[in-house]
């Protein structure tokens, strides 16, 4: 037996000697999707009700490990052992009937918070700081809209996001953008598969079902009257306010990092998104200038540009005007894509590209240029727009931007003879790419 | 038709509470239940989810015609009773008549099955209209598999009888756990008939 | 021990000859009773106790595999970005993965167990329906085949000698990949090639397998105990056995359905899961986990068994609270039929629907708690003997418990929101596949081995097997609670670096390769066992329940006279206990022990699934004639049947002549 505890205690210092490896290199709990680092109240609701039962089930595995480790080494059987056999006690109702009782009031500990929880993250509030009328300062709000808090539709297809906010009648792809400490109310929609709309450090996932009509509702940032209570502080009316709009600018404004929950086939690991968190001011330009959205190059209007690439497409040169023709020609992206502005692109299939270059990532999160000072980096975002138009089916096993009923890059054929396949040339990605990198 | 390593000879000290045979019978009639259970309850779901989708009151479902069918099912589980019992007995005779009847009712009800059937993909109900071709032929597709499955064992009976083998001990077993299914199989379509056909006539 | 035997048709003649030979069934052919080939004798074979081996050997092989698929997995994630292999063999490999080892790895390492010991437990010479077991068990194996099937044309498809055409054409993803619950619609015909077909119609042979032998393990443990086993006399691993047998019986049927319409929506264009057709694919979620949470406690609950046997053994103790056990088992079942939806706390259930299953998912935990606290009393006050299926069932609490934690810190659906479809999920389950299942699992093998081969361990391997395994478990599935609180989604075949997953991923993966070491181990340690044990004795432990009565081996008949049993825990009654208590045996009747016949129909009929299945399956993946072969295989399943039906029960009588 002696030979038996030495293996143990060995077990025990190997196993605790790597658990402590893998904590103290990589204990950091702050990162990009971590539920620990909350920037909003559904994600904290959720993390205090977590860290809740970690308490729980923490003691009740101190007390009942402490008991089963100490029965184990007291009762163990002595070499030579001749004592006479242990007591052949059946049980004891008491006994039993007590621990039933005490499991049941430390899990009723854990279910009032959790009651609490579940209602508090499945109903969306109409506060008056969160309704449109209150911080929207665009001037272009319909008036029905003023009491209502922000909507936006989150559409999950095979593997991207479209996030469309219909009180404004705009759209875009895989990067939302949210006012800070506003709660906003997300519908959410699929057209293929499920999906799962994770950003955990805003709030936990909810399923995105083909005929389904699920909601929840996020909050980047505590509302002002939380902020102030939470942090107990004093002060006039205006010094708080200026308090808390540094809090939102520093701690909530920034840049979070989303991905698809739900196993939706060949690329889920790909299918990642982004939340830009803004403050009024930025959200209401942003919403401006998605809705204005681009005009040709050169500040051309699109009317002037279109008749010179109708009748004589030659004397449109340059990189930009070469790309652009590229774009709504041989290209074919306006089969599936959109950009506002241009009255022939009005795919929408694919994401909409409007203000696309001040994206800080592509095809869906995967292929980043977002610099570490929160900027873009173009020349990684050149790199990207090039990777991804050039090979679609390499950065995205199976996505429809290969192949898609003829439409797709990998489907492009020779105009010269169209049962041809012919793909883009490395130049005239380059041109699109350099076209792309315009729209911002 | 017996599987049991206990057959005749040892088994007399065993707790035995219900024969093997015929538990293994309940149990499986009560996996049946939930596989019925399960159908039907998705042809209600269904029915809730899309109401409007289709209105099987209006030519469609012919109240007679399956009133009719579902007596003559009715019909054959009495005659099943009839003949169980008559193999206790022992008396042959008597089962292979009553046997014969049941089959002849299953038979009826499966053909009025087939009938309605065809009616309905000539009215233009088929497998893909909707969620309610969808549920409705397989829950009575299903059903019917059943009742087939129940005519062809009552034939592979009805014949093994004239082998001489049969006796009122050990085959009466064997009749009563066939009866069981047959019992079983009536009340699922009680149920259906219900559910699926009778209750789309209220407040008609 | 010798035997002599006699025919059933002349039940009063004996014959003096030791050379059995078979005889013909009503059919006039030739049943293969006491044939000389082995191979014949264990293909035809109607004894638990070899079926229970066959069980065991190939469930152990499908854990390999399974293990296999695993590694590759960790390997692939070891590092960001890495392109080992592609995303959809990495989708393949973990639907395989999750496949492999429920339905073909620990499904059937229970049956194992059922089919060698229960009959032993209770004192009955063989199951309630010999050729159904026998049937149960050639259709796991055609399951199995059919599942696993993919993989070949996979292969094929990789080296150019196969496209998918027909329904499936232009999908070439040849093994299942929508995984382990095949969440629709991704399982529609437009997301998914033929490998969803081969998962259908696996699954479905594998249901049909799992019913049959649930049914016949039922009528098993009611109707064939011995004189005075009553209910409450059971061992507890019997008990368990009863209840996850009639699981079976009620949860199965869910997920046949759910199957058989899937299949329609995907062959006849119906439109159950079909969103367009006014379908709804939520449907599929539901209908699953009404199978998929009573599937949980089918897994876990033979375990629970299994270290209920073995912690009183060697503790030297009865088991605490035997009655508050069994009935926590009981509860456990029923109760899992009621919290199926917290699965789908993301679902959008709505609030009323997710506090009740969030509720009725602490009120689970309760029977779940009581059952530690009954081991833990189990040993206090015991004397606890560290031998090796000991160790193993210590480590099962220690692990399970831990499992059994995160278990509550999902049951609150808030807090679940964040850990649904994460790596900490994956932690969980694994906790309790692993930490629990299969530890229990191995301490049952090394319990009961020496008891089904007749021969004991060597040496002091099994400490290192131990120490292996939960080295190896933990340090792979601790950090992935960390791993899942740190946002990493599962089933992603691969992940960007930056998002703080990178070191947690490298450790998890060196985990797997010390798991899997430790499992090459035991291996090992079976194998030196198998083929180098010393005698065993009939009761090497020690033990107390009624299968240590029996010779290691048992012969064939298992109990020479049937036992009549005066308490629980007969053996060590038997042993211990006032002289009230002995085991007694009934008289000796003249007429021997009527042993069951052997029969290939069960096989034929059940291997009929395989050119069934995979003809169905291929259909859709547009190969010819499959619906020919389909046919085949519904002509050899009624063949195998009818004859079945028709050759007779057989059987033959034995005459052991007493030692004493």
């Amino acid at each position: 037996m002696k030979k038996l505890s030495n293996g143990y205690s060995r077990f025990i210092s190997f196993a605790t000697a790597l658990l402590a490896l893998t904590f103290l290199s990589g204990c950091d709990l702050n990162t990009r999707m971590s539920t620990f680092d909350t920037k909003g109240p559904i994600a904290e609701a959720q993390l205090d009700l977590f860290m809740l039962t970690v308490w729980v089930t923490g003691f009740i595995f101190l007390v009942v490990g402490g008991v089963y480790v100490f029965a184990v080494i007291k009762f163990r059987e002595r070499p030579n052992d001749d004592r006479p056999l242990p007591s052949q006690g059946h049980g004891n109702p008491l006994v039993e009937i007590g621990l039933i009782g005490a499991s049941v009031l430390l899990l009723v500990i854990i279910a009032v918070p959790t009651l609490k929880g579940i209602w508090y993250t499945h109903t969306t509030p109409n506060n008056t700081y969160s309704q449109l009328g209150t911080w929207y300062e665009g001037d272009d709000l319909a008036a029905e809209a003023e009491e209502e808090i922000l909507v936006i539709r989150v559409i999950g297809y095979q593997w991207w996001w479209e996030f469309e906010y219909p009180q404004f009648g705009i759209n875009t792809g895989n990067e939302m953008i949210i006012p800070a400490g506003k709660a906003v109310h997300l519908e959410l929609r699929s057209v293929d598969v499920i999906h799962s709309f994770w950003l955990p450090r805003i709030a936990g996932k909810v399923d995105l079902i083909p005929g389904r009509a699920n909601s929840m509702w996020i909050q980047a940032g505590d509302d002002f009257d939380t902020w102030v209570e939470k942090n107990g502080i004093e002060g006039g009316e205006v010094e708080l306010q200026t308090a808390y709009a540094n809090y939102l600018k520093t701690e909530i404004h920034n840049y979070y990092y989303g991905q698809c929950a739900e196993y939706c086939g060949d690329s889920h690991a790909r299918m990642l998104f982004r939340t830009t968190v803004v403050g009024d001011d930025e959200f209401a330009d942003w919403v401006a200038s998605q809705k204005t959205g681009h005009t040709a190059p050169e500040d051309k209007s699109w009317d002037e540009w279109y008749k010179t690439y109708d009748s004589h497409p030659e004397s449109l040169s340059g990189d930009v005007n070469e790309g652009l023709k590229l774009f709504v020609g041989r290209g074919k992206c306006i089969a599936c894509h959109s950009v506002q502005g241009n009255p022939r692109a009005l795919g929408v299939a694919g994401p909409d590209l409007t203000m696309v270059a001040s994206r800080q990532s592509l095809a869906a999160g995967w292929l980043n240029h977002r610099a570490e000072d929160g900027s873009i980096d173009t020349e990684k975002q050149y790199e990207n727009f090039f990777k991804w138009i050039k090979e679609p089916d390499v950065v995205k096993p199976g996505n429809l931007m290969w192949k898609s009923n003829g439409n797709g890059i990998g489907e492009l054929t020779d105009p010269e003879d169209p049962d041809k396949i012919k793909l883009l040339t490395d130049d005239e990605v380059r041109k699109i790419s350099l076209y792309l990198q315009t729209l911002k | 038709m017996s599987d049991t390593a206990t057959a005749h000879h040892e088994d007399g000290h065993k707790s035995l509470i219900i024969d093997n045979k015929k538990l293994l019978m309940w149990l499986f009639l009560g996996s049946d239940c939930m596989f019925f259970g399960t159908l039907i309850s998705t042809h209600l779901i269904y029915r809730k989810i899309n109401p409007t989708e289709i209105d099987p009151t209006v030519n469609l479902f012919s109240l007679e015609l399956t009133s009719f069918s579902t007596f003559i099912l009715l019909m054959s589980s009495f005659l099943m009773a009839l003949a169980v019992s008559a193999m206790h007995k022992g008396q042959i005779k008597s089962f292979r008549r009553n046997v014969i009847g049941v089959i002849f009712f299953g038979l009826i009800f499966l053909g009025c099955q087939v009938y309605e059937f065809t009616e309905f993909v000539h009215l233009g109900l088929k497998l893909d209209t909707g969620t309610f071709g969808s549920t409705f032929y397989l829950m009575t597709g299903t059903h019917g598999v059943h009742v087939a499955i129940g005519i062809f064992w009552l034939i592979c009976m009805y014949f093994y009888s004239y082998t001489g083998k049969m006796d009122a001990h050990e085959s009466a077993v064997d009749v009563e756990v066939a009866g069981l299914y047959w019992h079983f199989v009536d009340i699922v379509w009680i149920i259906i008939f219900t559910v699926v056909y009778l209750i789309e006539f209220i407040g008609k | 021990m010798s035997t002599t035997v006699t025919e059933t048709h002349e039940t009063s003649t004996h014959y003096g000859s030791h050379v059995l030979k078979p005889e013909r069934s009503n059919l006039g052919l030739m049943r293969p009773d006491h044939g000389k080939s082995v191979l014949i004798d264990w293909l035809t074979t109607v004894d638990h106790k070899k079926i229970g081996i066959m069980y065991g050997v190939i469930a152990l092989f499908f854990l390999l595999v399974g293990g296999v698929e695993a590694l590759v997995i960790r390997t692939q994630l070891a590092f960001p970005e890495n392109d080992l292999i592609s995303a959809q063999r990495y989708n393949q490999l973990f639907t395989m993965h999750g496949t492999t080892m429920i339905f073909l790895a620990i499904m059937p390492l229970n049956a194992a167990f059922f089919n060698f010991l229960v009959p032993l437990q209770i004192g009955a010479r063989d199951v309630a329906f010999p050729r159904i077991n026998s049937f149960s068990l050639w259709a796991f194996v055609a399951g199995a085949l059919v599942i696993n099937f993919g993989w070949f044309l996979q292969l094929l498809e990789v080296m150019g000698l196969f496209t998918a055409s027909g329904p499936t054409a232009g999908m070439n993803d040849l093994v299942p990949s929508m995984g382990w619950f095949g969440y629709a619609p991704i399982t529609g015909i437009e997301f998914t090639g033929a490998g969803t077909d081969f998962w259908i119609m696996g699954l479905q042979i594998l249901g049909i397998a799992s019913l049959s032998a649930a049914m016949n393990f039922v009528v098993t443990i009611i109707n064939m105990r011995a004189v005075g086993m009553k209910m409450m006399r059971l061992p507890v691993f019997t008990w368990m056995t009863l209840i996850v047998s009639l699981l079976i019986v009620f949860a199965f049927p869910a997920i046949t359905i759910a199957l058989a319409e899937l299949m329609f929506d995907r062959v006849f264009g119906t439109n159950f899961f079909v969103t367009a057709g006014g379908g709804q694919p939520i449907l599929w979620q539901h209908l699953f986990w009404i199978f998929g949470h009573p599937e949980v406690y089918i897994l876990v609950l033979p375990a629970m068994g299994i270290v209920s046997e073995v912690l009183p053994a060697f503790s030297k103790k009865p088991l605490f609270g035997y009655a508050i056990v069994v009935f926590s088992g009981a509860v456990i079942g029923f109760l899992g039929f009621a919290v199926w939806s917290h699965h789908m706390f993301t679902t959008g259930l709505g609030k009323v629907a997710t506090a009740a299953f969030s509720l009725l998912t602490m009120a689970i935990a309760v029977p779940t708690g009581v059952k530690i606290f009954n081991w833990v009393g189990t040993l206090w006050g015991g004397r606890v003997r560290f031998s090796a299926p000991m160790i193993f069932a210590l480590g099962f609490v220690w692990m399970f418990m831990m499992g059994g934690f995160s278990g509550i810190m999902h049951s609150s659906a808030p807090a679940d929101a964040q850990q649904q479809d994460s790596y900490f999920v994956i932690a969980h389950f694994h906790y309790v596949a692993i930490g629990g299942i299969f530890l229990a699992v191995v301490s049952g093998i090394y319990f009961w081995l020496p008891k089904i081969c007749g021969k004991m361990w060597k040496g002091n391997l099994s400490l290192w097997v131990a120490i292996f395994s939960t080295v190896g478990l933990n340090v792979t599935f601790f950090p992935m609670h960390f791993l899942g609180l740190l946002g990493m989604p599962r089933r992603t075949h691969t992940y960007l670096e930056g998002f703080g997953w990178e070191t947690y991923n490298l450790v998890c993966t060196i985990g797997a390769y010390i798991l899997a070491f430790g499992i090459f181990l035991l291996v090992v340690d079976i194998i030196r066992c198998l083929r180098s044990g010393e005698p065993a004795g009939d009761d090497p432990w020690d033990a107390r329940t009624l299968e240590w009565t029996t010779t290691s081996p048992p012969q064939v008949y298992n109990f020479a006279r049937n036992p009549i049993i005066p308490a629980r825990d007969a053996l060590w009654e038997h042993k211990h206990g006032p002289e009230n208590r002995k085991i007694t045996y009934e008289p000796d009747d003249g007429h021997g022990i009527h042993m069951p016949s052997q029969s290939w129909m069960p096989m034929i009929a059940s291997l009929g699934f395989v050119p069934l299945g995979l003809g169905l399956s291929m259909m859709q993946a547009g190969v010819a004639y499959m619906g020919y072969v389909a046919i085949f295989g519904l002509l050899m399943i009624s063949l195998g049947v009818a004859l079945w039906a028709l050759e007779g029960p057989g059987g033959y009588h034995l005459h052991p002549e007493e030692e004493n």
